[in-house]
């Protein structure tokens, strides 16, 4: 415990010296360093361009598994093919119980399977 | 390949700062109103006005020509933080209060009032260890920030620890960084999860954590402030905010020091859990593992109990959660001392005890399925055919499930025996408690604490 008592007695040494200086110049300075690291930046990308109307397109409605968004997505299937009749829509969930490291492995598959999607709903 | 998100105005930000972390800020993003979506998803019918509102907005994002900017972004810079910052008081108390202000409204503090971490007592934190200060442990989710020993020492200044406490603070560290520990979901999930500390060993008895009446209240210097330390260095390395990336609907109920605690090896009648995990009798660890908050069982000071019906009140309650993610499933059975030794002599071994639970809790398959559809990911047992299927139920336990996704079978809740992990820890008289995780990646792991230099255990 001999380092512990030195160390205890660094913070009062540090204490009174800083009273000491405040005494003094009626002002105290506390240099204090920062708690964040680095972040290691990820290297960004632009989102893929837009290809115009939407008619002739096939559109994935990706449901990301959770609750309510079936519903929503299937709202979103039945306006499409009400208003853009010439549109194509697919049903592509996300598998069951991936996670985010799993999910590179599965992202090359959306894909396939048309030219635009639409994911959700994310929490 | 075009496309757009969806998300609800409470998860806008975490959205935003999770696709800026993956590299993609630009991705465009519809946020639907959250006081009426969640409470309008059940039903199509009340969710079509809902997407009336949205739906020319969808097809504008998927259609709408890019920007400069979002076609071709600017590159992420390094995030570099690692200047020391002056604060100027009339004296040491405002100077001190001026930079816990400065420090709270910069998101590195927790609220409640932190130690100026100035480089003199970062240094004499640093000298707990025989580390070096640049030494890496690990990068921390969700944003990758890089926990040096110096940026640890930093938060654990902050957090009033001793530097004696230091090395079991960078072992708990290492053990969240390591690369098979699914860091991300505890760090940023709805769930509130919340990370379980256990410190086992002689070093435990040193720096005097408690393991016994009130070990995870106060009181306890080792217990508080080794938890808040790496609650503190999680928050500022993985740069984690509630409301914006932590998403955590309550919040979590151990938020300030997580459930820290030691295990009481000498009333515990069985080897010490570090032992059972493969360590060398007399070491030191600490565990560190993702859960959700604790069940309580027993009487305590009360009622009532016998150790019999403490576990089979745990079995029950477990049976009750379904199969749904196996593969990544595990208990935290953390027993009083009477309620040990009481099963101790019916016979029980620690071993046996994990035998017991892992066979007792299983599942009859006419009862396996309708859980996981409660999170509109399908049937249970798609979910454990998937997870057979990839890998993550390992293919020496794989023909256990396999063989009982049937008619008659009885389908383990976990993978192994050793996913009940059996703790002694509590008071006489005490409570028992029950740690799950339905997490769907591994989250626990146990670490040597090595590199100490202010106590004799840890070396």
């Amino acid at each position: 415990m001999k380092r512990n008592s030195n160390w205890l007695l660094g913070i009062a040494l540090l204490a009174a010296g800083l009273c000491t200086a405040a005494a003094a110049s009626a002002q105290v300075t506390l240099e204090v360093m920062n708690p964040r690291g680095e972040i290691p930046p990820p290297k960004t990308l632009g989102i893929s361009p837009r290809g115009g109307a939407l008619d002739g397109k096939k559109i994935v409605l990706i449901d990301n598994g959770k609750y309510g968004a079936s519903n929503f997505l299937d709202v979103l299937a039945d306006m499409i093919k009400q208003k853009y009749p010439a549109a194509t829509v697919v049903m592509y969930p996300k598998p069951a119980a991936q996670t985010i490291t799993d999910l590179p492995k599965w992202y090359p598959t959306v894909k396939q399977q048309g030219d635009l999607f639409v994911f959700g709903v994310g929490d | 390949m075009p496309g757009v998100y969806f998300t609800t105005t409470e998860f806008l930000d975490d959205a935003k700062s999770a696709a800026k972390d993956r590299g993609m800020p630009g991705i465009r993003t519809l946020a639907l109103p959250a006081d009426k979506y969640y409470v309008a998803r059940g039903s199509k019918e009340v969710l079509q006005p809902i997407a009336d509102q949205f739906f020319a907005k969808m097809v504008d994002d998927l259609t709408r020509p890019l920007t400069a900017e979002e076609a071709k972004p600017s590159q992420a810079q390094l995030l570099h933080e690692s200047a020391n910052i002056k604060v100027t008081g009339k004296d040491f108390m405002d100077a001190s209060v001026k930079v816990n202000e400065m420090f709270l409204e910069s998101r590195w503090a927790d609220g409640l009032p932190i130690v100026p971490p100035t480089p003199e007592l970062v240094e004499a934190m640093e000298a707990g260890t025989t580390l070096l200060p640049q030494k890496v442990i690990g990068q921390v989710a969700p944003k990758s920030g890089t926990a040096t020993v110096e940026k640890i020492a930093i938060n654990s200044v902050m957090a009033g620890a001793k530097p004696e406490y230091f090395p079991v603070i960078l072992a708990a560290m290492e053990g969240l960084t390591d690369k098979h520990y699914d860091l991300t979901h505890v760090m940023a999930s709805t769930g509130s999860f919340t990370p379980v500390v256990i410190v086992d060993g002689p070093i435990a008895k040193e720096l005097n954590f408690n393991s016994g009446i009130g070990m995870l209240g106060i009181g306890w210097q080792a217990n508080s402030t080794v938890g808040r330390a790496i609650q503190l260095s999680l928050l500022n390395l993985g740069q984690t905010w509630p409301q914006v990336n932590f998403m955590g609907l309550t919040g979590r109920l151990e938020g300030y020091t997580f459930y820290t605690f030691s295990e009481d090896t000498a009333k515990s009648p069985w080897e010490p859990y570090n032992v059972s995990q493969g360590f060398q009798a007399g070491g030191s660890t600490v565990t560190v593992s993702s859960a959700g908050n604790p069940q309580v069982f027993g009487g305590g000071a009360v009622a009532p109990w016998t150790a019999q019906g403490v576990i089979d009140q745990m079995v029950a309650t477990i049976k009750t959660r379904g199969v749904a993610w196996p593969h990544a499933q595990k208990h935290i059975v953390v027993l009083h001392p009477d309620c040990a030794v009481e099963l101790a002599n019916k016979g029980y071994t620690r071993k046996s005890l994990q035998e017991y639970l892992y066979e007792q809790t299983r599942v009859p398959y006419e009862k396996v399925s309708g859980g996981g559809a409660a999170f509109g990911e399908g049937s249970e047992e798609a979910l454990i055919r998937a997870s057979i299927a990839d890998g993550r139920i390992r293919p020496d336990r794989a023909q256990i499930f396999l063989d009982n996704l049937k008619p008659g079978g009885r389908v383990p809740v976990v993978q192994s025996p050793d996913d009940f992990h059996i703790v002694v820890a509590g008071g006489s008289p005490g409570y028992d408690l029950l740690f799950t995780y339905p997490g769907t990646n591994w989250a626990h792991q146990t670490v040597k604490i090595t590199g100490a230099t202010l106590t004799t255990a840890g070396k």
